[in-house]
């Protein structure tokens, strides 16, 4: 699905060039579950957001889906996510102005899908989440592991191909971060494609391969039985 | 899609109910105030536009050479009409004069204005009858057309039609139609019209060439070019009598109102500059109460960044997310519209009054609801525009990941919308005072002539001829002290005539000089100095009939060496005055001209107004029962009317006034919701340099410091404004408003200092309370929070 060849990216400021990624190289199969790990600043990141779509790389091939996507403008990398790829974040990043359900709607919203078919799906995704009860609330009234429930709800709504999580689990509790966890594993197993970025060990155990980068390359991959 | 761009936005407006406010109510305000103006400035474009064959309708200009200038005036003479009527390209003709009588109907007295003219009249123009016929209404020559304002002053709800009615307690009249109220916005102000031939039967009419004294206006046939009309009666007067340096044009009906000025022949604008003025404060109006919503919009850019960011990753593209900021702003707007429309209501007596005019709300045009939503929206896309652009451009890896950070709270974008604002509101304050210190200096400006205390009172019924016995028992009751009669009052000019000669006057040059007619004590009662010679008093000296004054410009204007004695010709020689006296120069017209030469003659004919200087040893209202009681006994069927000198004099200064209190309201209100925004950007600015606040207080700064520091990036942006103001103001007042002024201001430097300083101060002001708030905040709060 992703095969990503000698990738760079540099962040310029006015006196200095930092490198981000630094000629790296992965590849992730449909239907794998692969965490990113390393220290701060290691570009996981960066690389996470490249293979998002939100940012484009400096240098070097990402071919996604057999097409080549690392010069795609804006609007074709926009549209290309909407319908492939959602996205989970440490700090959930739900519109405090709308209700659970119209946050989950709103990628459906973007993509076109009608309304009555919008409320079957944001409903059906929501029970999946078992948060249903809540789908009149506003995201301040909800707890960290139900905010994030509704976060990945809302990142599956469309049933993407691709999820991309950073660090998923990096604002909650242990419980609710291993309650996180299971939710992704059981998106995997029904076949969706994941890629982690994680500082968690313990999270990282739920995947089935670890990618470890360091100074904006990979250093280690391994496999996890 | 549409319903969700409408609940975020609604949500967000609730959500931040401080940014809403301000927005809402600078737009509200600017919507209104734009409103207003737009009310007028369609009211004064519609003027005599509803007359039904406006394309072929004309007033006749008169074109002659005086003193080296090429004059325009539109006084005609009264035979013009009727000699048009023979020109091929003339469908129909007609003339108007404002007449002025005394109606009786039963007990009720009342004096009314109205004009004579003859049936052309209502055949050209669209002035629809309720009652009558108003194509034969003037046929008759006791027959009257009144307005249905007049038929219910004097009827009631009675029906009007065939109703007699008493003019002056000489003729009968009877009502042949009545018209429906003549709209606000007509040049005809009338309340009655009575027919030509009464005028005739009255011996006001003539058929003299030489006087112009009516206005004549033409209905050219269709087809007809103005150009070539114009070619066909440019001589008529030439042609139809001796006055052979006068050529005649037609002037249009749509160019009457807001085109009526002449220079040097040529037709320069008139009303439409102010048109032009108050549209353009109109608009500037609106945009600085745009910028408020574009300012504070992208000010508080980073409290919407987090919700771009995730729509964006959420798959929402550019354009959706424009139409999402724009649906926000034109949401604002709408609101702002709403509230604007009820200011307005509430406003627009008031404005009314201040504008002199009948504006009311057309609620049922749907082109005013057309207007108005094309307003809301086109409002919505200015505001919304820039934030709209500039919210949606956000990078959403930088606003998701908290990299992002909105530049320092005045960024340049914004710094120039703001200089911008505060130059208008600067502009402004500099044209109001120099607007009220021309008004001012113009009021105390002396008149020549003592107001305080000075009465007149048209001539009218048995007043003329018992005027010897009124003057006596005026002064005997102690109710005046000084009577004299005049042809005019005397805050008007309402007689010239270049028709003098005197010795070594150059026999090619027209000379034109104001004319009055006075009898004894006219200088007594008007407090006027004698420079040289006496006033004219024919008790004394019996041939003071023939005598005149001069005022001094007179003099200049005649070379004078020694003015006593001298001998003022008229008709050729026919008539001889002497000159017996100079008075100081008075103001006769308009305060802002030099005076211009006058010649005061004595007693002979034509008087219409007696002044009388009240007595000063009694009360104001002793005074006048007394007079009333005078006026009542020799005048009995007249109502004792009169108007004091000061009060009339007063008016003279009513369009500047009334430009000078527009001006102050524009004025305020733009300072006000330039200082809304400013007010808005710098709660912004304090929220987003907290932290830098509170570092600074740890390392030591005082309180002092902080607030000055924070006053000082506005306080650039306000001399900024200034700097660019200033200049401009000056330029546009000193060479559009003052150069229209002969006697005028200096502008003094005095009028920038305190404008500038006073916007300094407002500024400062406004913004203290944040930084102020922000300055005193406890740091470990603030550092505490990060």
């Amino acid at each position: 699905m992703i095969k990503i060849t000698d990738l760079e990216k540099f962040y310029r400021t006015e006196e200095v060039e930092t490198i981000a990624l630094n000629k790296l190289s992965i590849e992730v199969k449909t239907g794998e579950f692969v965490a990113i790990m390393g220290p701060s600043g290691c570009g996981k990141s960066t690389l996470l957001n490249i293979i998002g779509l939100l940012d484009d790389p400096d240098g070097g091939s990402y071919i996604f889906n057999d097409t080549e996507v690392a010069h795609f403008n804006e609007r074709k990398r926009a549209d290309l996510r909407k319908h492939n790829i959602g996205f989970v974040f440490q700090s959930f990043n739900l519109i405090d102005e709308l209700t659970v359900f119209e946050n989950v709607e709103l990628p459906l919203i973007y993509t076109g899908v009608a309304a009555a078919d919008r409320v079957k799906r944001v409903e059906e995704v929501l029970d999946k989440m078992q948060i249903m009860h809540r789908r009149n609330h506003y995201p301040q009234q909800l707890s960290g592991g139900q905010q994030q429930r509704v976060a990945i709800a809302r990142a599956v709504v469309n049933k993407p191909k691709l999820i991309l999580a950073d660090e998923p689990t990096g604002n909650l509790d242990s419980s609710n971060g291993n309650e996180v966890m299971e939710l992704l594993t059981d998106l995997n197993e029904q076949g969706t494609t994941i890629v982690m970025v994680t500082h968690s060990e313990h999270d990282a155990r739920y995947s089935h391969r670890i990618i470890r980068l360091l100074d904006g390359h990979t250093v280690m991959e391994n496999i996890m039985i | 899609m549409f319903k969700n761009y409408l609940k975020i936005a609604w949500r967000n407006l609730l959500k931040n109910k401080g940014f809403t406010f301000i927005n809402v109510s600078g737009l509200t305000i600017g919507m209104a105030s734009a409103a207003l103006i737009l009310f007028w400035i369609n009211h004064e474009v519609g003027y005599d536009q509803f007359h039904e064959k406006k394309d072929r309708l004309y007033t006749m200009y008169n074109k002659a050479v005086f003193d080296g200038q090429l004059w325009c005036w539109n006084t005609t003479p009264k035979i013009m009409a009727k000699t048009l009527r023979d020109y091929p390209q003339v469908e129909e003709a007609t003339h108007t004069t404002n007449c002025f009588f005394l109606f009786n109907v039963g007990e009720k007295k009342l004096n009314v204005s109205g004009m004579f003219t003859d049936s052309g009249f209502l055949k050209m123009f669209t002035f629809p009858a309720l009652k009558g016929n108003p194509n034969t209404a003037l046929n008759d020559i006791y027959s009257i057309v009144v307005t249905q304002k007049l038929a219910k002053k004097l009827f009631g709800t009675e029906d009007a039609l065939g109703k007699t009615i008493r003019l002056d307690s000489v003729d009968n009249f009877r009502v042949t139609a009545v018209l429906k109220d003549i709209p606000d916005n007509s040049r005809f102000k009338f309340e009655y019209l009575l027919p030509w031939q009464y005028m005739k039967k009255i011996g006001q009419d003539d058929e003299y060439w030489g006087n112009n004294s009516v206005q004549t206006y033409a209905l050219l046939k269709a087809g007809v070019t103005e150009a070539a009309a114009n070619k066909q009666i440019k001589d008529i007067t030439r042609s139809h009598s001796d006055q052979k340096e006068t050529d005649v044009f037609l002037h249009p009906i749509k160019k009457w109102r807001l085109y009526s000025k002449f220079e040097n022949g040529i037709n320069t604008g008139g009303r439409i500059t102010t048109i032009r003025v108050f549209g353009v404060i109109a608009i500037f109006i609106l945009v600085i109460a745009c910028i408020n919503f574009m300012n504070l919009s992208t000010a508080r850019s980073e409290k919407r960044a987090k919700e771009v960011g995730i729509r964006k990753v959420s798959g929402a593209p550019r354009g959706f997310l424009i139409g999402q900021f724009l649906a926000e702003s034109i949401m604002i707007s709408l609101i702002a519209g709403i509230l604007a429309l009820i200011i307005v209501y509430v406003s627009l007596p008031a404005f009314n009054q201040l504008t002199e005019k009948e504006l009311f709300i057309p609620y049922a045009d749907p082109y005013f609801w057309l207007a108005f939503f094309g307003f809301v929206i086109l409002t919505g896309v200015i505001a919304g525009s820039y934030p709209a652009f500039y919210l949606s451009s956000f990078n959403p890896v930088k606003v998701l990941k908290g990299t992002f950070k909105a530049a320092n709270a005045l960024v340049t974008p914004r710094k120039a919308l703001v200089v911008f604002q505060f130059m208008i509101a600067i502009g402004l304050i500099i044209c109001t005072i120099i607007i009220k210190n021309q008004l001012k200096h113009a009021q105390d400006r002396d008149t020549g002539y003592k107001k305080d205390n000075l009465v007149y009172t048209f001539i009218s019924g048995e007043i003329d001829k018992h005027y010897k016995l009124i003057r006596e028992e005026l002064i005997s009751s102690g109710a005046a002290v000084s009577v004299t009669k005049t042809s005019a009052p005397i805050t008007q000019g309402w007689s010239d005539s270049w028709g003098y000669d005197w010795q070594g006057k150059d026999p090619n040059a027209k000379i034109d000089l104001n004319v009055f007619n006075v009898d004894g004590d006219f200088t007594k009662t008007m407090g006027l100095k004698i420079v040289a010679g006496r006033d004219i008093d024919v008790k004394n000296f019996p041939t003071d009939t023939s005598a005149v004054l001069l005022n001094e410009a007179s003099v200049k204007t005649m070379g004078f060496k020694d003015p006593i004695g001298q001998i003022i010709t008229q008709d050729g020689g026919n008539r001889k005055w002497t000159v017996v006296g100079v008075v100081k120069d008075f103001i006769l017209q308009s305060p802002y001209e030099p005076v211009k030469g006058m010649i005061i003659q004595g007693p002979r004919m034509w008087f219409n107004v007696i002044h009388y200087k009240l007595n000063p040893a009694n009360t104001t209202s002793k005074n006048l029962k007394l007079a009333e009681a005078v006026f009542k006994k020799y005048n009995p069927d007249y109502p004792f009317d009169y108007k004091f000198i000061d009060e009339d004099y007063a008016t003279k200064f009513a369009d500047e006034q009334r430009t000078g209190t527009l001006a102050t309201l524009f004025a305020g209100l733009t300072i006000f919701i330039s200082c809304l925004g400013l007010f808005g950007l710098a709660t912004y600015m304090a929220q987003n340099r907290v932290k830098e606040i509170g570092v600074r207080k740890v390392l030591g700064a005082s309180v002092g410091r902080i607030t000055a520091l924070l006053s000082a990036d506005f306080l650039k942006l306000v001399i900024i404004s200034f700097a660019i103001a200033a200049p401009l103001a000056w330029y546009f007042m000193k060479e559009y408003w003052l150069n229209t002024y002969t006697y005028r201001i200096d502008i003094s430097i005095w009028v920038f200092i305190i404008s500038g300083l006073l916007t300094i101060a407002i500024a400062l002001l406004t913004i203290s309370f944040q930084t102020i708030k922000a300055a005193i905040a406890n740091p470990v709060k603030s550092l505490r929070s990060e």
